[in-house]
């Protein structure tokens, strides 16, 4: 008897498991086709001569050579960097001042919230067409009516090598560091306000409050979203493809742009496209394990 | 009165000394600077829509001449942006629903069935939202082409279908759920698929409200894919017809700059009805952005 119900009962999960199965089973195609899969193969395609859609033959590393021995591989590979370097110097601490500031407001608050996230909800292409507007070497571009109120003549800024990424850097971080903030600020928000009193108590001036009670509150969130930015920075693509093409002179071309060309820029080489998105994400994967290195030794030594 | 308190670093004892009282007047300045370094480019955006397209080149004033809507119009009808209105409407629509039902069951399974060998799916999802998406774009076109779904729709919808990032946010919510609840249903004679959408969905509405927005915006903003996709002008949205605009440059920039405000015009919309959820979960869903 109790075998026959032990029987019934694995036969009833057996049941269950199979249709839990089939109910995951249309999200487990569509995430095949079109993330897991598309992510092997172009790992695949890399190794592969191809013509069009179709795998000629396998090359080894050929594709990953002839990408990198080209001058602007290593342009785009400095200009990635470039990148990410005036990412993290303009756009990693306004997210933190822009959260402790709207963090202090009484009266409001949610006005604040609301208007620095408002540029977050913008469709990227609208907001890059938007700027490119505004920094246009033109009289009529907006940089140069405002300027031109201070009596600085007009100027061109998207055509100045040494100026094009850190502008496409501020235009970025103009749509994204709300969104951050917003992020920093739920981090704030959990500091408990005693903390604050005791210190108070204690005769801690408001910078000490901060230096050692909210930034270190902080920290760990801090570098989370510093690795993230870092991700993503380093996929820029269309900012530049869309203002710049990559110019003046290949000054702004990033990696992800260069991948871009190769697949859709006519010569449709997959294969050369996809050794430069594997690179990407192998720099992607060290930063990242690195990152995770670190961050193991610190939580070691706490 | 909960609102006029100092929930910040300064608390009220501190406002007695004049040097935090200026201090707490600069930060006040300083955030009335960020509403303005936010709101300007859109307020400019408009203002510029106003203008033709000589007084857009040569004008040295913020301000149009004319406050007459008559370039909208013109420029709505000529360059047949009905259309392609239309067109990101019918795409926005399949791709939240599919963004709800396929991850939503993807979710429900690794949330709450977890049937054997639900982690090793967990783990794969997890992994994939740490993959660059942009990475696997040359593959997944060709995947698309293979199976004849260029030039439609549907592989657009069903893109949005597998998004790492909203399947855990369906589970995150999804455990957070009682138990005991699914458990009474599972006794009532529900299946698991009734129960999926007789309990659980019906307790869901805050997540799926965040997730439909988040697709509404993702599904109205994205060009890349729709713009390697939708090769035919009929089928062509407003973001890839914008993003052809940028690359071909057929249009004058005054008409640039009104088709720049069309495409943002929905957004706005969705921002205003809908800014304190988006607002309050930006915590969770920031991160993706």
């Amino acid at each position: 008897m109790s075998r026959q119900g032990n029987q019934m009962k694995t036969r009833a999960k057996l049941k269950g498991n199979i249709q839990s199965w089939l109910i995951m089973l249309p999200g487990l195609i569509l995430m095949t086709f079109f993330v897991w899969e598309p992510l092997f193969e172009s790992i695949r395609m890399s190794l592969y001569k191809t013509r069009h859609v179709e795998l000629v033959r396998f090359v080894g590393l050929d594709n990953f050579t002839s990408v990198m021995g080209k001058d602007d591989f290593l342009q785009a590979l400095q200009n990635t960097f470039s990148y990410t370097f005036w990412s993290l110097l303009i756009g990693f601490v306004l997210p933190i001042l822009l959260a402790m500031l709207i963090g202090e407001t009484t009266r409001g608050k949610s006005f604040f919230r609301t208007a620095v996230y408002l540029p977050n909800m913008l469709p990227g292409l609208a907001v890059i067409i938007l700027w490119s507007a505004f920094f246009s070497g033109e009289k009529s571009g907006v940089l140069n009516i405002l300027l031109g109120q201070f009596g600085v003549p007009a100027q061109s800024y998207l055509t100045r090598a040494e100026w094009v990424i850190p502008i496409i850097i501020v235009i970025a971080t103009w749509k994204g560091a709300g969104a951050t903030a917003l992020i920093y600020m739920a981090g704030m928000s959990s500091i408990s306000p005693e903390l604050y009193e005791a210190a108070a108590i204690d005769g801690a001036s408001v910078w000490r409050r901060i230096l050692h009670i909210l930034l270190p509150a902080i920290r760990k969130l801090a570098g989370t979203l510093l690795i993230l930015q870092i991700i993503s920075v380093f996929q820029i693509m269309y900012e530049p493809m869309v203002l710049t093409k990559g110019g003046p002179d290949n000054a702004s071309l990033s990696l992800m742009q260069l991948m871009w060309q190769y697949a859709f820029g006519g010569s449709m080489n997959y294969g050369k496209a996809s050794a430069v998105a594997v690179t990407v994400t192998l720099i992607l994967l060290v930063m990242t394990a690195i990152y995770s290195w670190f961050n193991r030794k610190e939580s070691d030594w706490d | 009165m909960k609102k006029i308190q100092h929930t910040g670093v300064i608390r009220e004892y501190d406002l007695h000394a004049p040097s935090v009282r200026v201090g707490y007047g600069f930060i006040l300045f300083l955030c009335g600077l960020m509403v303005v370094v936010a709101v300007f480019p859109l307020v400019w955006v408009t203002l510029a829509g106003f203008k033709n397209l000589k007084e857009f080149v040569s004008s040295t004033s913020i301000f149009p001449e004319s406050f007459s809507p008559e370039p909208f119009a013109t420029t709505w009808n000529q360059l047949g942006i009905a259309r392609n209105y239309l067109n990101s409407l019918i795409s926005v629509i399949g791709s939240v629903a599919c963004a709800l039902i396929f991850n939503g069951l993807l979710g429900y399974g690794i949330g709450i069935l977890k049937p054997k060998g639900h982690g090793v799916v967990k783990k794969l999802v997890l992994v994939s939202l740490l993959m660059p998406p942009t990475i696997s774009i040359v593959p997944l076109f060709m995947n698309i082409q293979k199976l004849q779904m260029g030039n439609s729709f549907l592989p657009l919808w069903l893109s949005f279908g597998a998004n790492a990032m909203y399947v855990i946010l369906f589970v995150q919510f999804f455990e957070s759920l009682p138990g005991s609840i699914i458990e009474a249903s599972r006794i009532d004679g529900c299946n698991q698929l009734q129960t999926f959408f007789h309990i659980v969905l019906p307790l869901s509405k805050p997540i799926c409200a965040v997730i439909s927005i988040f697709a509404v915006n993702a599904a109205w903003s994205d060009f890349l894919l729709p713009y390697l996709v939708l090769r035919g002008a009929e089928k062509q949205t407003v973001m890839v017809r914008l993003f052809v605009f940028s690359t071909e440059q057929t249009v004058n920039a005054d008409a640039m700059m009104r088709s720049v405000v069309f495409a943002m015009i929905p957004p706005i919309i969705l921002f205003f009805i809908f800014q304190k959820q988006l607002t309050e979960n930006a915590v969770s869903v920031g991160i993706k952005g």
